[in-house]
């Protein structure tokens, strides 16, 4: 675990956001991640990626937040990819059963990829 | 018996209270002292002390020394009286003659001393013993008491050499009677003018918190100061318990340093006989398992146990008590305290008041007060011995196994405020616990992602006034144990129901991941209400792929 305080970093590839979470996951920092996806969606962004690579530890109110994100999107008929997750987050999105409701890449580019043609 | 004592070089560490104790008399010559009550755990050397004190004062000539022991006195006025008149004569002649096994030749009669009185010209002496052999013609009990307890007073008013007055086990005086057991309370308030007489400093031992029950005369527990004797220091101790193997011609194995010694919580009276137990067990050379084993032995069926036993019936004669009191000692051990009131009659299997009889006795025994952990032991085999009638082997074999898998096990405790990421505090000790057991960094993400969920669960859900948690890491090779603490609202996982994930994303639940998460890292959960407080413990298994080789 690193000690890494939680900050969000964003850009925009195209009609995409991309989305990098850094540090812990938790409810503070989950509700900033909510927030800057609210902002892209305020724009009419309807895809985003998040890179969870510099994403070292998440909590269950974390989880909570990004289903809230996953229902914004769903709302709004967007699309919402999940890139870079360690074996950690992966294990720990399978325990939960929530994996199969998530569309994740293993790298950003990949999630870019198939955004901008609707295929890998 | 006085004289049966150790020798004064291994009698460590209670130089202090012995000076302070043999000035005791010209303190309260001079109106500076008075009494002093002995205060301590049982074991613990207060008895050794007085014995001590008696060998030094015995061999020097300002104060006469007078010991006397409740412990196996008959507390019938009659027996009580003529044994501690005898007594004193004989302790008193011996001081004059210098005759230390006058004092402990309990065979020979009064009247065979009068030869030896009269050559020591102490005619006073004689005088007494016929007031008080009058009283015993006339038969009567009262006036035998008080002579006999006055005799110190009145050999230190005839002889103007003040005489220090030892006694032992004090508060067994409560329970003098006249003809049977309970017909006559109070006569211990009989040694109020003895212990009032400036010529006679008392030093008493007794359980603690007796002082307040046996004085009903409050001048007298102002006069008396508690003196409080602690236990031998770590090194202390281990060097007497090495003395006590070289008497008996056992060797440690240099090169351990005999920490298990630890748990005896440097008791002389648990040192000496866990040297004995090496002994009895025929041991040569002593190393750590060693002295599992020995105490495995001791607090089931050895010396310890025995006097614990002996203890135990002084205060519970009756099978029926004893049963229940040994229920309730293990309930306490295994709960860490009896706070929780209501459910103790259930425990005891006895009525409300007859549980509280039982309670207040163990607290006036201090049985609970300590928390030694060679008594929790002792109660532990006891139980398994007299409530679930196994065998004195297992209890045996069930001590030393909890103790030699205790030697691999290490222990961490950590107070968190509930704080926002207050919880990454414990994250990162457990990743350093986990670095420590040389765990692989993914297993300990999961451990932290599991402590994570139960500690923000405690912060959010408790209402605990408190606002912390506790934490305990206990680590073996093979398994890791946490136990998070907390105050407030209880919290069970019997309220909570699984709701299928595709369930709870149609219905928008987003919440109430924390202890599927927890369940799914952990392979043991429990929850637990301890008094007000809620108690989740984790357990893990590590197997070879979570361990780094």
């Amino acid at each position: 675990m690193k000690s890494v305080q939680f900050k969000v970093v964003s850009r925009l590839d195209g009609d995409a956001a991309v989305i990098y979470p850094k540090g812990y996951l938790n409810n503070l920092s989950g509700e900033s991640l909510v927030l800057e996806c609210g902002m892209y969606i305020g724009k009419g962004i309807t895809k985003i990626v998040v890179n969870f690579g510099e994403t070292d530890l998440i909590n269950s109110i974390g989880i909570s937040l990004l289903l809230q994100i996953i229902e914004d999107l769903k709302n709004i008929k967007g699309t919402i990819c999940f890139t870079n997750m360690s074996k950690f987050l992966r294990d720990t999105f399978e325990m939960l059963g929530l994996m199969q409701h998530m569309t994740v890449f293993p790298l950003e580019s990949d999630a870019l990829q198939y955004l901008k043609a609707g295929t890998v | 018996m006085p004289f049966n004592t150790i020798p004064a070089e291994d009698f460590l560490n209670r130089v202090n209270e012995l000076d302070y104790l043999r000035g005791l008399s010209v303190l309260k010559g001079n109106a500076l002292g008075g009494n002093v009550f002995l205060e301590g755990a049982r074991g613990i050397g207060k008895t050794e002390l007085l014995k001590q004190l008696y060998r030094l004062l015995f061999w020097e000539d300002h104060v006469v020394p007078f010991y006397y022991s409740f412990k196996t006195a008959n507390l019938k006025g009659t027996y009580f009286a003529k044994d501690y008149f005898t007594k004193f004569v004989r302790q008193y002649i011996s001081f004059a003659r210098k005759e230390p096994s006058l004092a402990d030749s309990a065979a020979e009669p009064l009247q065979r001393l009068m030869p030896a009185i009269s050559s020591l010209g102490l005619y006073w002496l004689i005088d007494c013993i016929e007031d008080f052999q009058e009283h015993v013609n006339k038969n009567d009990v009262y006036w035998q008491i008080v002579a006999a307890i006055s005799a110190p007073v009145v050999a230190a008013q005839k002889s103007g050499k003040p005489v220090i007055v030892m006694l032992d086990d004090f508060d067994a005086a409560e329970h003098l009677y006249e003809a049977s057991l309970g017909d006559a309370h109070g006569l211990i308030s009989l040694f109020g003018e003895s212990l009032k007489n400036n010529l006679c400093p008392h030093v008493m031992t007794g359980s603690a918190g007796a002082l307040e029950a046996i004085f009903t005369d409050h001048s007298l527990i102002g006069m008396t100061e508690q003196m409080r004797l602690g236990p031998l220091p770590e090194d202390l101790a281990t060097a007497l318990f090495k003395a006590h193997l070289a008497n008996l011609k056992i060797t440690s194995a240099p090169d351990e340093p005999l920490q298990f010694l630890g748990i005896l919580r440097g008791n002389p009276l648990y040192i000496r006989n866990l040297a004995k137990a090496a002994w009895k067990m025929q041991k040569r050379e002593l190393h750590e398992n060693d002295l599992i084993e020995c105490y495995g032995f001791e607090v089931s069926e050895g010396e310890t146990a025995f006097y614990w036993s002996s203890v135990f019936s002084r205060y519970v004669p009756s099978p029926a008590a004893r049963k229940a009191m040994l229920k309730l000692l293990m309930y306490s051990v295994e709960n860490g305290g009896i706070e929780d009131g209501d459910r103790l009659s259930m425990v005891s299997g006895l009525s409300g008041a007859e549980t509280g009889a039982i309670l207040e006795t163990m607290a006036s025994a201090g049985f609970i007060r300590d928390r030694d952990p060679v008594f929790q032991d002792f109660i532990h085999c006891l139980y398994m011995k007299e409530v679930e009638g196994r065998k004195a082997d297992d209890a045996r074999e069930k001590i030393e196994s909890k103790y030699s898998s205790k030697r691999e096990e290490s222990c961490f405790e950590l107070v968190i405020p509930m704080s926002s990421n207050a919880e990454l505090v414990v994250a990162k000790a457990v990743e350093q616990i986990g670095r420590n057991m040389n765990l692989d960094s993914e297993f300990l993400n999961h451990l932290q992602l599991a402590l994570i969920e139960v500690c923000i669960n405690a912060m959010e859900h408790s209402g605990s006034y408190e606002k912390k948690v506790f934490l305990k890491f206990i680590t073996r090779p093979d398994n890791l144990r946490i136990i998070i603490e907390n105050s407030g609202r209880p919290f069970s996982l019997d309220s909570r129901t699984d709701v299928p994930v595709e369930e709870k994303l149609r219905l928008g639940v987003k919440r109430g991941w924390g202890f599927k998460l927890v369940n799914a890292i952990m392979d043991g959960v429990k929850i637990e209400r301890v008094n007000d407080r809620t108690r989740v413990i984790l357990t893990k298994e590590i197997k070879n792929k979570e361990a780094l080789t």
